[in-house]
């Protein structure tokens, strides 16, 4: 069986890959240290509670980008010709329908809270010898919870774009929003403190709402991968223009009169097509003509992982452009 | 809001300026007999709970009404706010409803951790309560160990 070719990232972005990784272990820590504090101060607020729902669930595409890096590595076989990539795009769906199902838990949550008129009950702490309302310690753990995730996550942004890495880019983007999350449970919790009882579920609405919006785009997202949608980039879901690159470079050769090409992502990396009308006359050359020019795109970038170049009389005539 | 902030006495508030209410006013409180917690007496109940709350009461300057009846009947005048506070030997482990609230732990007796029944929400009320009953914990850790 011909399987294809194995993967590592180029040379130039191994670097990347490691100090991502690195990365994303950093955050499982820091995570599982903010879900602690924040376990441990949150009390009777609906707020702090979807707010801590959030920061457990963004643990997962962190956490799948770890075990599908480990997995995606692995050699192409007789049972996985075409290798483990797929094996991200399936982390990918996993972490967003998490996110998108508890975000549509929490909002019905915060919604009964708001109806049957619940108010939070935050009474006294002590911590260090001293006893104080523990709604401070909550906007202090809530501060904890967001100021380290900013920084992680506007760190990872360029690295998820470079490695073409959807789960670590969804990480990212959920990192960077966290402030809004934290500032949302804290106004929640001043607004208890000033006696408006329903500060604390409107909060908690808000918060809920984020996290059903990230949910939804990115379980769009993940649907789309695997129902193999050309190739999107990573920061903006523009269509690729690898794709047109590859059809001019086809379009420059000699030997090719028409061409019309298709890709699909496995992961990080595009398999394709190339239908090729050839110039007549080429009989004799066309396998070595084949052979040169497939190793010449997948030399384009590394993101073209495999390409095969089908030679036809002609090309179909229903295809759209 | 900043000054509200910064000034511990005013902050948190009672949705339903329940500590206002009290504070040279009456204090509503609810009581099961439960001895040595409460002992139900003439003109009013006896036992350590019972003796905190009329000690939290002058600290306030406020009359206390009393009510007995059973712990179910008192958590629903609780729940309709028809009182501020019950007392009856309750501990953490009790499984009341949740529209009332329990105090934080102020005493550990026997492995077990006491506390009382409050309005819910009521921050202002429950916080002045709880920092009451903290501020008696070495008394009453004295008093009650064996």
């Amino acid at each position: 069986m011909k399987l294809i070719r194995d993967f590592e990232y180029p040379p130039e972005l191994e670097a990347d890959f490691t100090k991502a990784k690195r990365l994303e272990w950093i955050t499982i820590f820091y995570l599982l240290s903010t879900i602690v504090v924040m376990y441990l101060t949150m009390g009777n607020s609906q707020a702090m509670k979807t707010a801590w729902f959030e920061d457990l669930l963004s643990l997962t595409p962190s956490v799948s980008f770890l075990i599908a890096s480990r997995i995606f590595l692995k050699k192409p076989n007789k049972e996985f010709p075409y290798g483990y990539h797929r094996v991200v795009s399936i982390a990918y769906l996993c972490s967003s329908l998490a996110l998108f199902a508890v975000g549509g838990f929490l909002i019905i949550d915060s919604a009964i809270t708001l109806i049957e008129q619940d108010r939070p009950t935050i009474g006294m702490v002590t911590l260090f010898g001293k006893s104080f309302w523990l709604g401070y310690l909550m906007i202090a753990a809530l501060l904890y919870s967001a100021l380290p995730s900013v920084i992680l996550g506007r760190l990872k942004l360029p690295l998820a774009e470079k490695l073409h890495e959807k789960n670590l880019y969804t990480d990212a983007e959920m990192n960077k929003a966290d402030w809004k999350t934290a500032l949302a449970a804290i106004i929640g919790i001043l607004g208890i403190g000033l006696g408006w009882w329903w500060a604390d579920a409107v909060a908690a609405a808000l918060i809920s709402l984020d996290v059903i919006h990230d949910g939804y785009k990115n379980l769009r997202q993940a649907v789309l991968d695997l129902m193999d949608q050309i190739p999107k980039t990573v920061n903006n879901q523009e269509d690729d223009p690898l794709m047109q690159q590859v059809k001019d470079y086809l379009l420059r050769k000699k030997w090719v009169r028409e061409v019309e090409v298709r890709f699909r992502e496995e992961g990080h990396i595009y398999v394709g097509e190339g239908f090729v009308v050839p110039e007549p006359g080429q009989a004799d050359n066309l396998t070595q003509l084949i052979a040169d020019t497939t190793e010449q795109i997948t030399q384009i970038n590394w993101r073209i992982h495999e390409f095969t170049i089908m030679p036809v009389k002609e090309l179909p005539q229903n295809h759209e452009e | 809001m900043l000054s509200a902030l910064l000034s511990c006495d005013t902050f948190p508030k009672d949705p339903d300026k329940t500590l206002e209410k009290v504070r040279n006013g009456q204090l509503l409180v609810g009581y099961s007999e439960n001895p040595p917690w409460v002992i139900k007496s003439k003109p009013a109940p006896t036992g350590l709970e019972a003796e905190l709350i009329k000690t939290f009461a002058r600290d306030l300057q406020a009359n206390i009404v009393w009510q007995n009846d059973t712990e179910e009947d008192l958590f629903e005048k609780l729940e309709k706010k028809k009182l501020h506070l019950v007392i009856g030997g309750f501990t953490d482990k009790n499984s009341a409803k949740s529209k009332i609230s329990f105090t934080r732990p102020y005493l550990k007796k026997e492995k077990k951790k006491h506390v009382m029944a409050v309005l819910k929400g009521e921050n202002a009320f429950i916080l002045q309560l709880e920092k009451f009953l903290h501020a008696q914990e070495t008394k009453l850790n004295a008093t009650t160990a064996p």
